[in-house]
């Protein structure tokens, strides 16, 4: 009850990434999130293979049972697959969907197996086992796994580098190099130049940090939401007077359960959103003469307002 | 230097500076974003996303995107071929619609012959039968009238002999040939006068 007593009084504390090997002059060398990440990367692979042996197309021996996928779960990453690509790329992309899936896949399933696994409370149970086995560690706010790797602006903000070389050598092999160049005048005449310029090099710049602003604070603000109401729950159910405390203790309780399903929901939600950005981003970089690129930017407008 | 190569420094050079500006100004304003805490896990983000990218778009991707094309075409290739089947069946239940109604109407055509040939024949049958019969008929009044006529001309044989006798016997002579050849012409004359 002491560490949901901690929670209460600063859930901040709980939902940012711990160090754990920290240099001399005060750079964090690896931090739970790390492990969270390596974890992930791992799981990624391991899951992978095994997806991709169970989608596979069988031998023809199996007659007709070759083309169904005989897992599950390979099934439901299959059907994921499918619509991201079928439904949400190709119909921005077109012919470039194919050379593209690979990334876009990638980086669908990495943020939404770190949000997943952000979802999992490891920090708490580490900080249950640091408490007994080594206080020292808790006492540093030192942990070796745990927190949501989605959650640090540093994270998200090396996926939207990714995201941004990806979208602009996505652009200039699909304009050339002139092309691209001649893109971001954006049709004007010379004279606009030196404002149309600037601002379509921020915008550059913008769109990727929107993606990573929007990741990263979706994750922090739910995380710090879930953490305030488990702190109402500690709090209520150890208040002096029960009559007052127990009904706000049932009633976080019910909050808590509630905002981690939408938490669960967000997890897909936000990791999808990044793809779809980044598709819609590698969309508009095109020819102005495709048909869904006035529909790209209007979409892109939108989310970027 | 030309023009275009004027603009890609100037723009390269553009983007650079804002990136770079813009990149330090969000990690100076945000107190979460304090580079000794999070530098390396952004650089673990950066190398691990590249391996596990790498890793599943030559192990991972590649086979599921050959199952997902595979299964596609399969399925079109399926539904391709059910529609062909329902084209044949559809073409093949007109045809068995066409033929039975061809047998419908040659089975009403041959009804309709059978019962025109049948009426036919029953006239015909009928006309003979009446043909027959009206000749029988006339046959059988020929012959009545043939048997009445002998009947009657041996009833007048018959009375002239015995007339013939009975004169004799009265007149106590004979009577010649002659006479009695005589008496009957007269006799039958007077007897179709009467029956006439």
């Amino acid at each position: 009850m002491s560490l949901s007593l901690t929670l209460a009084a600063d859930p901040v504390q709980h939902v940012i990434n711990h160090k754990f090997i920290v240099s001399e002059n005060g750079y964090w060398i690896w931090s739970a999130i790390q492990t969270n990440m390596v974890l992930v990367s791992a799981v990624m692979i391991f899951v992978g293979l095994f997806v991709a042996k169970s989608v596979a197309t069988g031998d023809e021996g199996q007659g007709h049972g070759r083309w169904v996928t005989n897992n599950r779960f390979a099934h439901m990453i299959e059907v994921i697959c499918d619509y991201l690509r079928e439904n949400t790329v190709r119909p921005m992309i077109g012919e470039r969907t194919n050379a593209m899936m690979p990334f876009l896949w990638t980086i669908f399933f990495f943020i939404l197996a770190n949000n997943l696994l952000g979802l999992i409370p490891i920090i708490d149970l580490h900080n249950i086992l640091a408490g007994t086995m080594a206080p020292e560690m808790l006492a540093q706010h030192k942990a070796f796994i745990g927190g949501t790797a989605t959650q640090s602006i540093w994270v998200t903000g090396a996926l939207g580098l990714i995201a941004a070389v990806v979208i602009n050598l996505a652009g200039v092999k699909e304009l050339g190099l002139a092309g691209y160049l001649k893109h971001l005048t954006a049709g004007a005449p010379i004279f606009v130049w030196p404002i149309i310029i600037p601002i379509e090099i921020l915008g550059t710049v913008i769109k990727p940090a929107a993606l990573t602003i929007r990741l990263f604070a979706n994750m922090t603000a739910g995380h710090i939401l879930v953490a305030v109401l488990i702190g109402f729950v500690a709090t209520g159910f150890t208040n002096d007077n029960p009559l007052l405390g127990f009904p706000i203790g049932v009633a976080s309780s019910l909050g808590v359960i509630a905002i981690y399903f939408l938490e669960l929901f967000i997890a897909f939600l936000q990791a999808y959103v990044f793809m779809f950005l980044t598709t819609v981003f590698i969309s508009l970089l095109s020819h102005h003469d495709d048909h869904d690129h006035e529909t790209s930017h209007e979409i892109a407008e939108a989310f970027l307002a | 230097m030309n023009r275009f190569a004027s603009f890609t420094v100037f723009a390269a050079l553009a983007f650079v500076s804002t990136a770079s500006s813009v990149a330090v100004a969000a990690a100076e304003a945000n107190p979460i974003a304090k580079p000794n805490e999070g530098f390396a896990a952004g650089v673990t983000a950066l190398v691990l996303f590249t391996i596990v990218c790498a890793i599943l778009s030559v192990a991972v991707w590649p086979k599921i995107v050959k199952g997902l094309d595979e299964r596609n075409e399969k399925i079109k290739g399926e539904i391709a071929a059910a529609e062909d089947a329902r084209k044949q069946a559809k073409e093949a239940l007109n045809e068995y619609e066409k033929n039975l109604a061809d047998a419908r109407a040659q089975a009403q055509q041959m009804l309709e012959e059978t019962k025109a040939t049948q009426n036919e024949l029953a006239a015909q049958l009928k006309s003979k039968a009446e043909t027959e019969l009206n000749e029988m008929r006339e046959k059988a009044k020929a012959d009545i009238e043939s048997a009445k006529k002998q009947a009657l001309d041996e009833l007048y044989s018959q009375s002239v002999n015995l007339a013939t006798v009975m004169a004799g016997k009265i007149l106590q002579r004979e009577v010649s040939v002659n006479d009695e050849q005589r008496l009957m012409e007269e006799s039958l004359a007077e007897l179709k006068t009467v029956n006439s």
